[in-house]
């Protein structure tokens, strides 16, 4: 019924397949698009390993389907510029911001946005805005230190 | 289409059927097809994912109506389709109903409430639901499409369970926002600090006398001590036509803590619900006396 569903993603326009649209758009961005970056960790909401941009905000990939997304803008790790992802990188190379990686992608979307004067209501603490993404390893610590770093 | 999307099932989420209606009528026909509401999701599909069900989803994002979100001679209308976070950064709104953003930002993550919304909390019916004792306090009241408005009181009858009739469904909310010497709050406890479900929480909302301290009016409601939010009138009433005091906040805090009605459960024993009430009537009234402080 619906035609074609454009999806913007890291700047490409995408027509998302018919078989997508009742599909999370967590699978479309790993397995269709390969853009690995983007983690399933609980798939509930929980966790945040699965973060991306839309329209310029964080949402979880993994509560989101395909066809809900017409004209919207999606931005992954990969869509990231190079300048910021090495500059997250070496800060958290420098302060042992992360262990196993897993969490990493979602923390980066959050820097990124957070980067970009991201929040909620002008003053919440970035401790607040990072509370929907978990990292087993328990790098937080650290991690507050690349995220005030990078701000 | 690639191979791949018939073939990798990451998930035990179904193939869910998607429709986009852009009017109401469009809607209901698919809602009366066995279709399910779809707004922000982040119940629905993991209900969709842990039971199966639903398969069939309408998605309200082309209905323009269902966006609406403005105030009108203090009274705030929101659209099903508003996000929390639309509620929370609207500096206006911030300040028509501090209790409701309070709730708001208390639900989930940063992510969670950029996509769930306010009229999704309302109709999980949840009796630890955030929002639920805030709306209380703003004099919430539900549109449903078969036109008829309800008192959120009203519409909210047990756990998970609304006075929604099959067929039917909820539009948009209208609140009371703030007045001239009004001032809300909502505190809940929890375990953890974030993702998290209150454990008891209480709204407040207080109007005083022109002469600052005299309390003019009060609403409390109390939330996760009874199978659906609730109002405690009486405890609000003892605080009436007199200021604010250490006697008077004890008083209304114990009357809180007798009419309210908690079961005892995994997160806490109904006696520490109980005083868990006692305890946050007066946190709440404290925050209220700073934040009128802060009023122009």
């Amino acid at each position: 019924m619906n035609t074609r569903l454009i999806l913007h993603i890291n700047g490409n326009e995408h027509s998302l397949p018919d078989a997508w649209h009742g599909r999370r758009l967590l699978d479309y961005l790993r397995h269709e698009l390969s853009l690995m970056s983007v983690k399933e960790g609980c798939g509930e909401g929980d966790c945040g390993a699965c973060t991306v941009l839309v329209d310029g905000e964080p949402m979880c990939s993994c509560l989101l389907l395909g066809g809900v997304l017409a004209n919207r803008s999606i931005v992954t790790v990969e869509g990231l510029s190079d300048d910021h992802r090495q500059r997250f990188a070496q800060l958290c190379e420098q302060h042992g911001g992360l262990q196993c990686g897993f969490c990493t992608s979602g923390f980066t979307m959050m820097s990124a946005w957070l980067a970009e004067g991201g929040s909620e209501t002008g003053q919440n603490s970035s401790d607040k805005l990072l509370a929907g993404n978990i990292c087993r390893c328990g790098v937080y610590q650290q991690l507050k230190k690349v995220i005030a770093d990078l701000l | 289409m690639g191979s791949s999307a018939s073939t990798i099932r990451p998930t035990q989420l179904p193939d869910l059927e998607l429709f986009w209606p852009t009017h109401i009528d469009e809607l209901i026909e698919h809602i009366k097809g066995g279709a399910k509401l779809l707004a922000g999701g982040t119940d629905l599909l993991l209900q969709a994912r842990n039971q199966g069900q639903p398969q069939k989803l309408a998605w309200i994002g082309n209905i323009e109506s269902m966006h609406n979100f403005a105030e009108q001679d203090e009274q705030w209308q929101v659209g099903a389709g508003i996000s929390l976070g639309k509620l929370i950064s609207n500096a206006a709104f911030r300040r028509a109903a501090p209790a409701i953003v309070d709730a708001a930002q208390l639900v989930g993550s940063v992510q969670i409430r950029n996509q769930a919304t306010l009229l999704g909390n309302i109709c999980s019916a949840s009796p630890a639901g955030d929002t639920l004792p805030a709306l209380l306090v703003h004099e919430a009241e539900v549109e449903t499409a078969k036109s008829h408005s309800l008192l959120l009181d009203d519409f909210l009858i047990a756990p998970g369970q609304t006075a929604l009739a099959p067929g039917d469904i909820l539009l948009s909310v209208s609140l009371r926002g703030l007045r001239a010497n009004e001032i809300s709050c909502y505190y809940r406890h929890t375990e953890r600090k974030a993702l998290d479900l209150a454990v008891a929480s209480v709204a407040i909302r207080l109007s005083f006398e022109d002469d600052g301290c005299t309390i003019a009016a009060a609403r409390i409601a109390l939330g996760a001590v009874g199978p659906t939010a609730m109002l405690a009138k009486q405890a609000a009433e003892s605080l009436v036509g007199q200021p604010l005091t250490k006697k008077s906040i004890a008083n209304c805090a114990t009357i809180a803590a007798e009419i309210c009605n908690p079961i005892s459960d995994f997160r806490a024993s109904a006696d520490y619900r109980r005083l868990l009430i006692r305890v946050l009537v007066g946190d709440v009234i404290n925050q209220i006396e700073k934040r009128v402080q802060l009023l122009p």
